[in-house]
């Protein structure tokens, strides 16, 4: 049986009459179902060894979904394994290779179980001891049950882990809560069996002794499998810990791969235009920083979130940098987005018309929210725009009044700045001043334009 | 480290050329910005890691330092560390940080650490001879980034009387600050306000330094959420 590797591992499930322990041993020997179970039926005859293998079975073969996940958790990425091999200690690294094979091999394997055994025979027999120097006569009548309580107990603890283990392994607190109530219905069981057992053959007082007895056993397991059980969670939280980094780690080489490098092969391969490859490194520059610098916990879809898309987009169409400092954000509405889109019009014209670096600032603080958009060109008469000409008079100025802002234009020789202003909230968005929303005044001498429009 | 005592003076700018150590661990970024800067700079010195940096620093004994925040060496704090290691020199030697990241904490730390100013690399030659001479001159310079930085940290209400001077900034402060980070230059702050230049510099130096001296509880928090400090 040691010569697995050919053969298919042994796990419960397929065609199953009680817990498929039958159809995964025959697959796993690769014969026949019906052959297995009738030697099960056989054997369970001959004493009852049967059942006790079938039981035994079903209780340490993890079905095949349990197993296949187990599997499943090594990092798919070929660098992941060299990076979470040092943080992991050699007996967690023990345990992830040989989760695998068949659960004898794994019991061997478990840290300190040779130890755990040789602490639970011990501990029974100065039990044993100790009540024999009192004065005490053990009979057999209450070992036994004391020998059942703590098999019991044990089997409840490795079930335990192997739940507990996949359970954190996925993240899954289903499994662990189902962990506990298992090992919790497993003592209740052994010891009410064992009391009314030994209540039925004795008197009170040696039922009471029973009890005494399994309480301190227990007690003894306990306090044998405490650190061990501590030992194995932190393993348990440092193979964690490695995977995570391992991950991260995998998913940066993913990013650079799928951003950085092809954006570098596309630089290389027009090298010759410096148009494009400009549009690239700052489209990429653009892609890597947010990347890099998101706050994971911060929100998304927010204001400022679809202002830079806005710019983004402006930055890609027309080539020109269009760099966005917000101060302040705000969830999206509606009306925001009609902000957002006289911003993206007032940026195409300033990347258009600027010929240069286009500023763009978002204030979303008190009450308003606030865009201002510049550049460096030379400058228009926002008065003189021809009436077809529907890009400032209806995407920026119209647009701005109908959902109750305002939009300012100021241009002069040395650029222009759009400032856009809009309520946050909506009650107060109705009554907007129709002043400053009419089209500006005279622009090319600047004093018209150099008031600055702070809110009150 | 090549010494250009008094190279060419510009015509209209009377004083010596402005003597400046580039600290920047790529040696490509080294030379093109040598290249960039203007006639009126004179770059005396260069440095890869903290520790060249310090020792280059000391004895060129430079006007401006340009400092990559992100640097090997010393104890991983990059500019700061370079910082740290003169602190002996902020009082003659200025340092004005420079760096491709525009992130909360890598800004707001080496202001803190006494850095006069922040731009970031994709700036213009002109821009950035400019702003050397500023931060020679003794004066702050900040990009719209980090007025933004500022405002955010500071809150865009005006202070109040009650208010510890250091913890909030005044009504014509943030009138500057919200300027600049909508782009203006420190002239057309100027004009926009009917104020000097001198005036808007003054403002600005006063932002400085409450940015470095500011203990205020929100800026903190607004550190922390941020992992700076």
């Amino acid at each position: 049986m040691t010569t697995a590797p050919l053969r298919p591992q042994l796990t419960r499930g397929g065609d199953r009459m009680i817990a498929g322990v039958c159809a995964g041993l025959a697959r796993h020997l690769g014969w026949p179902v019906q052959m297995i179970r009738a030697g099960m039926v056989v054997a369970a005859f001959a004493g009852g060894a049967g059942v006790a293998f079938y039981a035994w079975l079903w209780i340490m073969v993890p079905t095949a979904d349990e197993s296949a996940r187990r599997n499943a958790r090594p990092p798919a990425s070929p660098i992941a394994p060299a990076v979470s091999a040092p943080v992991q200690s050699p007996d967690a690294q023990g345990n992830t290779a040989i989760a695998g094979e068949p659960w004898r091999f794994r019991l061997a394997g478990m840290p300190y179980g040779k130890e755990i055994l040789l602490g639970v025979g011990l501990l029974l027999a100065a039990g044993i001891l100790v009540a024999r120097l009192l004065g005490l006569d053990v009979p057999l009548g209450t070992l036994i049950p004391v020998a059942a309580i703590l098999g019991g107990a044990a089997i409840a603890w490795m079930q335990l882990d192997e739940t507990r283990r996949t359970g954190i392994m996925d993240k899954a607190k289903a499994n662990q809560a189902g962990g506990w109530a298992r090992l919790a219905a497993g003592l209740a069981l052994v010891v009410a069996g064992v009391l009314v057992m030994v209540s039925g053959s004795g008197s009170w007082q040696q039922t009471w002794l029973a009890l005494l007895a399994s309480v301190a056993v227990l007690g003894g397991v306990a306090l044998v499998l405490l650190p061990w059980g501590l030992k194995f969670w932190r393993d348990l939280e440092t193979e964690r810990e490695g995977r995570v980094r391992a991950t991260e780690r995998a998913e940066i080489a993913a990013h650079l791969h799928d951003s950085v490098l092809q954006t570098l092969a596309l630089i290389q391969r027009r090298a010759g235009n410096e148009q494009d490859v400009i549009r690239l490194a700052r489209a990429q520059e653009r892609e890597l920083r947010g990347w890099l610098y998101r706050n994971a916990e911060r929100d998304e879809g927010q204001l400022s979130d679809a202002l830079q898309a806005a710019a983004a987009e402006v930055e890609d169409a027309l080539g020109q940098p269009v760099d966005v400092v917000s101060v302040g954000d705000s969830a999206m509405t509606g009306r925001l987005e009609a902000l957002v889109m006289a911003a993206r019009e007032a940026m195409l014209n300033a990347a258009r018309h600027g010929g240069g670096p286009v500023s763009v600032y978002l204030e979303a603080t008190g009450g308003a929210a606030e865009i201002f958009v510049k550049d460096r060109g030379p400058g228009f008469d926002p008065a003189a725009i021809p009436a077809d000409r529907l890009g400032v008079r209806e995407s920026i100025i119209g647009r701005m009044r109908r959902h109750g802002g305002t939009a300012v234009i100021v241009s002069n020789p040395d650029g222009t700045e759009v400032r856009l202003s809009l309520p946050l909230a909506p009650d107060t968005a109705a009554p907007a001043p129709p002043s400053t929303t009419t089209p500006p005044e005279p622009a090319r001498p600047t004093p018209a334009g150099t008031t600055t429009k702070d809110t009150p | 480290m090549t010494s250009q005592p008094d190279s060419p003076v510009p015509a209209g700018a009377p004083v010596p050329a402005t003597r400046v150590v580039i600290v920047d661990d790529h040696a490509i970024f080294r030379s093109g910005l040598k290249a960039d800067l203007d006639a009126g700079i004179a770059v005396v010195g260069e440095a890869a890691t903290v520790e060249e940096a310090v020792r280059v620093i000391g004895e060129a004994l430079p006007d401006v330092v340009l400092l990559d925040v992100h640097l090997p060496g010393g104890t991983g704090g990059g500019g700061r560390d370079v910082l740290a290691g003169c602190a002996a020199l902020l009082g003659t030697t200025r340092f004005l940080a420079l760096s491709v990241s525009d992130a909360a904490e890598d800004v707001v730390s080496v202001i803190r650490a006494g850095a006069r100013g922040y731009v970031t690399k994709s700036i213009s030659g002109a821009e950035i001879s400019n702003a050397v001479r500023r931060v020679a001159g003794g004066d702050a310079v900040f990009s719209p980034r980090l007025a933004g930085f500022v405002l955010d940290a500071f809150g865009t209400s005006p202070a109040d009387i009650a208010d510890d001077e250091l913890d909030r900034l005044s009504a014509r402060e943030l009138e500057v600050m919200r300027l600049i980070a909508r782009g203006y230059s420190y002239k057309e702050v100027a004009k926009e306000l009917f104020i000097s230049i001198k005036t808007v510099e003054t403002h600005v130096s006063a932002v400085l330094r409450k940015l470095q001296l500011s203990s205020r509880h929100e800026l903190t928090r607004w550190a922390a959420e941020r992992r700076l400090l």
